[in-house]
């Protein structure tokens, strides 16, 4: 029999490692404060690494986090204290760290095995207040909430000490992460996930171990929180608790709405939109704001967030890459008319 | 010789009587149905089975294996899948991977990271699945994503899912429910054929009795969690209890 | 493929520009000095973040008005970091290189300030006047330390002052701090260690999480402690409570507050329970009689502002532009970082009109004052009850 097996189309993996490679090259290409727009990218892409493993919790398992702060806090923390403290190298905390946080995940997932929805979200919402505690008291280690400076990532003998060496370096994790993840989703571990967002039953009937595969997701979830921790805290170079607060928690549930839960490229999308909004189109938003009308804007910020997910929940509720998809299939479709497909 | 044996299984929620003592077997290679009107205990029996609900008494064996020590994802390794009243499906997958679902038990770590790596293994994974959509008449569908497909498809795709990992016995939870009488005929002629060419037991619960009797070797009738006849359909057609509680006096004919 | 050829010739195209040349010193011109401010407009200490740019105003007009800096204007851009350190970092990167300032200036928080620290030094460029009392700022074993120039008396020496305020009262005294658990309370706690080995006692030690609006546990373990002198490491609600609480408990030790308790807040709110509280402030009163404190007053009276804000943020603004404005003066016509640090470092004793206690910097030191005067309630006002103390 012929194979009517359809591999995912790679083809366009090349030229999007190219175009990560040549974004630092075109921004410091057209305007002089390359670094400051490289130094977003970078918290995009940290962020972009921590939302995947969210998505994977969330979005394809179900499991909804409020606490993933706590697993981003643990990871930076860890890695500081570890390299700078304990005098591990950079590159194996690059290993250690994750792993650790990847238990803390195992340890906050127990309770999700009896509780779900709204408790579910309330217990992690509580394990990142504990978290952030947790650090406060270790202070011996962590110097409280007065925050600590963190040294440069230090790989192969090379110091990544700008922002410029920061991103290839954390840029490299992202697609790493984004290949790895998309892999391993689109295998018997993300079919089984998938499986017990939609119907547990289905998925024991199908032999999936619910405990096992709902702490696998809680697992590799923090996993990958751990790692955006330790690229945070060693490109950040400071870290203090007033970074992991619930409301950073929130603002990653943000991101995968809307990119698209339960996606990856979702979550890519969703986190570098975010990012971008918050740190350059609002801010020169108001700035434009401020030249035509003399009110208050400040807190127009929260004002968008809450009306862009509004929106996307209302009438995108496949997020950024459900937008995507659709604009492929119109074009596919084209000169036939598609609008009938989505309604 | 793998027949499943339940043995004067009771089953209570909350001082409701579902099962009362039900006791059968279902030989191998048989075409079995339970049939009764709602609330008499045909899924109860069904999540006894498949481990969802255990009984407070009572035995259920499948070729030596006591099947209530067995956690609900366990049962699949015995060789016993199901189907499910309403639809249990992943709308957001596609339906390759709605019915590679079903496999999830046959596919082991290794191949897992192999996958991962080699298109090879992804192929042959899949080749299982489109000779059981293949079977089943869907053949070319498995790119399509389940979400919106009509409901007979949905259906059959539960079906193609617990039909993959190969089952010796295979539970089907009311199969014709909201489907047409082409649909329904096509639905009969599929569960004979899993019988005779893949060599699977059925259990089959089903309220279309004309689908029942046309198709089942031997029909069981509950009623209250209490077994009413167990008999060919022959048999059953003429019991005098089942003619008066659930066919009316003009279903004979 | 096409789309490969494209890709390698824009990443060609993206190199070839990249090697463009670099501006000279920025923020420097013949007629205006830029100077970048980070303040919390929308987070949780947006009230400030309002008034100190707003003091900051009034002085920056005012030198504008009398001809500028060395003919130079001041201008300051502001930015808004919602109490989260990394948007300060990213603040700072766009206040650098897209509106190229000269140097920073207030920045809020001690965490933001704290944050920046890489950014100063990546770019050479000094803060003068973060706006915190977090001894830590002055740390000179911190990344960065060379860069900023904190002007006020930190958490830890207010502490051991008032420490040493109780036992210059009572030979017998008894100390006790309730302070934050947090970076503000362990600055707190830093000095009443330095206070306890130099006395060679022992200070009853209570802590409260942020937040917090219960203090009765605190309060009557401090009670059956018999502790006589009561340091409050508190913003505004704290002392309040605390002394309501005492009150409540017929418990009157000798209250002693940090200086973010200095807030007029406190004495409205605490009312007949807070007749004599105590607080270290680490600079004059927007109503003293030193002659910046009349200026002041001048100044925002003349600005048409609701003279119900004119309190001690708004002078805090103030103030700590007239060390800015010192520093620019003293760096001289030929403006640059360099000279602005080497300028700032030449502070002796500088009083600021009568309004500090005497700045002092120098190669190796980054604090500026570090005395206070103390500050008493008395019958709802607050009057100055010392002088400066050190």
């Amino acid at each position: 029999m012929k194979s009517r097996y359809a591999d995912e189309n790679l083809s366009w993996i090349a030229p999007l490692v190219l175009l990560v490679i040549a974004i630092p090259f075109l921004i410091r290409g057209v305007t002089f404060s390359y670094r400051y727009y490289l130094y977003v990218l970078n918290i995009a892409g940290i962020y972009t690494i921590l939302a995947v493993g969210l998505d994977i919790l969330s979005g394809y398992t179900g499991l909804i986090s409020l606490g993933h702060a706590g697993f981003f806090a643990i990871g930076a923390y860890t890695s500081a204290v570890l390299v700078d403290q304990a005098g591990i190298p950079f590159g194996l905390s690059l290993i250690i760290t994750p792993i650790i946080t990847g238990f803390f995940g195992l340890v906050v997932g127990f309770p999700a095995l009896r509780v779900s929805g709204m408790y579910l979200g309330l217990t992690t919402m509580g394990f990142g207040f504990i978290a952030r505690r947790l650090i406060i008291a270790l202070r011996a280690w962590t110097e409280g909430s007065a925050g600590l400076e963190v040294s440069n990532p230090v790989l192969f003998g090379f110091e990544f000490a700008s922002d410029w060496a920061n991103y290839f370096l954390i840029f490299t994790f992202v697609v790493a992460v984004v290949v790895v993840a998309r892999r391993v989703m689109n295998s018997k571990i993300g079919r089984a996930f998938m499986a017990i967002r939609d119907s547990e039953r289905a998925a024991e009937a199908a032999g999936v171990n619910l405990t096992r595969y709902k702490l696998l997701a809680f697992f590799m979830s923090a996993v990958l929180a751990g790692l955006a921790g330790v690229l945070f805290a060693h490109t950040m170079r400071f870290i203090s608790t007033d970074h992991f607060d619930i409301l950073l928690s929130i603002y990653f549930i943000i991101m995968i709405l809307v990119g698209g839960v339960g996606s990856i490229y979702g979550a890519v999308l969703g986190s570098v939109f975010i990012v971008l909004l918050d740190f350059l189109l609002i801010p020169a938003f108001k700035d434009w704001m401020a030249l035509f009308v003399a009110i208050e804007v400040a807190d127009i910020q929260s004002l968008i967030f809450g009306l862009i997910m509004f929106l996307f929940i209302i009438f995108q509720p496949m997020g950024l890459y459900g937008v995507w998809l659709k604009m492929r299939i119109y074009w596919k479709l084209f000169p036939f008319n598609p609008k009938k497909r989505f309604t | 010789m793998p027949d499943l044996q339940i043995e004067d299984l009771h089953v209570r929620f909350s001082g409701v009587v579902a099962l009362n003592g039900v006791s059968m077997e279902i030989r191998e290679g048989e075409i079995f149905s339970l049939v009764g009107p709602n609330g008499s205990g045909k899924t109860t029996l069904f999540n006894c089975v498949s481990g969802f609900v255990k009984p407070h008494h009572g035995t259920i064996c499948y070729g030596g294996l006591d099947l209530l020590s067995q956690p609900p994802h366990r049962i699949i390794d015995a060789g016993i899948s199901r189907t499910f009243q309403n639809l249990q499906n992943v709308p957001y997958m596609t339906i390759l991977d709605n019915v590679l679902l079903g496999n999830h038990s046959r596919i082991d770590n290794w191949e897992t990271v192999r996958r991962w790596l080699s298109r090879d293994q992804r192929e042959s994974e899949e080749q299982a699945v489109l000779k059981v959509l293949d079977f089943l008449g869907l053949a070319n569908y498995e790119q399509k994503y389940l979400s919106g497909q009509p409901y007979g498809i949905q259906k059959l795709v539960e079906v193609a899912r617990s039909l993959v990992s190969r089952p010796k016995l295979v539970l089907i939870d009311e199969p014709a429910a909201g489907m047409n009488d082409q649909e329904t005929m096509e639905i009969a002629k599929i569960i004979t054929e899993i019988r005779d060419d893949l060599g699977i037991t059925v259990l089959v619960v089903e309220h279309d009795m004309s689908l029942v009797m046309s198709i089942s070797d031997r029909v069981c009738v509950l009623d209250s969690g209490n077994i009413v006849t167990v008999g060919n359909p022959d048999e059953v057609k003429e019991h005098p209890d089942v003619i008066s509680a659930f066919l009316g006096e003009g279903a004979v004919a | 493929m096409k789309i490969r050829n494209i890709i390698l010739l824009t990443l060609l195209v993206a190199l070839f520009l990249g090697c463009a040349g670099r501006e000279p010193t920025p923020g420097v011109t013949d007629s205006e000095i830029l100077i970048g401010n980070i303040q919390d407009l929308s987070g949780p200490m947006k009230e400030l973040g309002m008034a100190l740019p707003h003091g900051s105003n009034l002085y920056f007009n005012y030198i504008n008005g009398k001809g500028g800096i060395h003919g130079r204007k001041i201008k300051m851009v502001i930015e808004d970091h919602q109490y989260n350190p990394q948007k300060a970092v990213a603040a700072a990167k766009k206040l650098v290189e897209q509106n190229q300032v000269f140097c920073f200036y207030q920045v809020i928080g001690t965490s933001p300030c704290e944050a920046l620290r890489p950014t100063l030094e990546e770019y050479e460029i000094p803060l003068i006047a973060p706006a915190t009392q977090s001894g830590t700022m002055s740390d000179r074993s911190r990344r960065g330390w060379k860069y900023i120039f904190h002007t006020d008396t930190g958490y830890d020496k207010q502490a051991n002052i008032l420490v040493d305020y109780a036992y210059e009262q009572n030979g017998d005294a008894k100390v006790g701090v309730i302070y934050q658990d947090d970076d503000y309370g362990a600055n707190v706690l830093k000095g009443i260690a330095e206070a306890e080995e130099r006395h060679g006692i022992t200070v009853q030690k209570e802590a409260y999480q942020r937040g917090a609006t219960d203090f009765a546990g605190q309060v009557m373990n401090l009670l059956k402690g018999g502790t006589t002198h009561v340091i409050i490491g508190g913003v505004v609600r704290e002392p309040i409570i605390v002394m309501k609480t005492a009150a409540a408990m017929s418990y009157a030790p000798q209250f002693l507050g940090i200086s973010p308790t200095m807030d007029h807040r406190v004495v409205l709110g605490a009312g007949k329970e807070g007749e004599g509280f105590i607080v270290a402030n680490f600079a004059q009163l927007y109503n003293s009689d030193a002659e910046g404190a009349k200026l002041y007053r001048e100044l925002f009276e003349n600005s048409g502002t609701d003279p119900k804000v004119m309190g001690m943020y708004n002078f805090y603004g103030f103030m700590t532009a007239m060390v800015l404005v010192e520093g620019l003066e003293r760096a001289g016509k030929r403006l640059t970082r360099a000279r602005l640090i080497r300028a700032m470092e030449g502070f002796k004793n500088w009083d600021g009109m009568g309004v500090f206690p005497g700045i002092s910097y120098g190669p190796s030191d980054r604090a500026g004052t570090e005395s206070v005067v103390l500050v008493a309630n008395r019958g709802g006002t607050q009057q100055i009850i010392s002088d400066w103390i050190e």
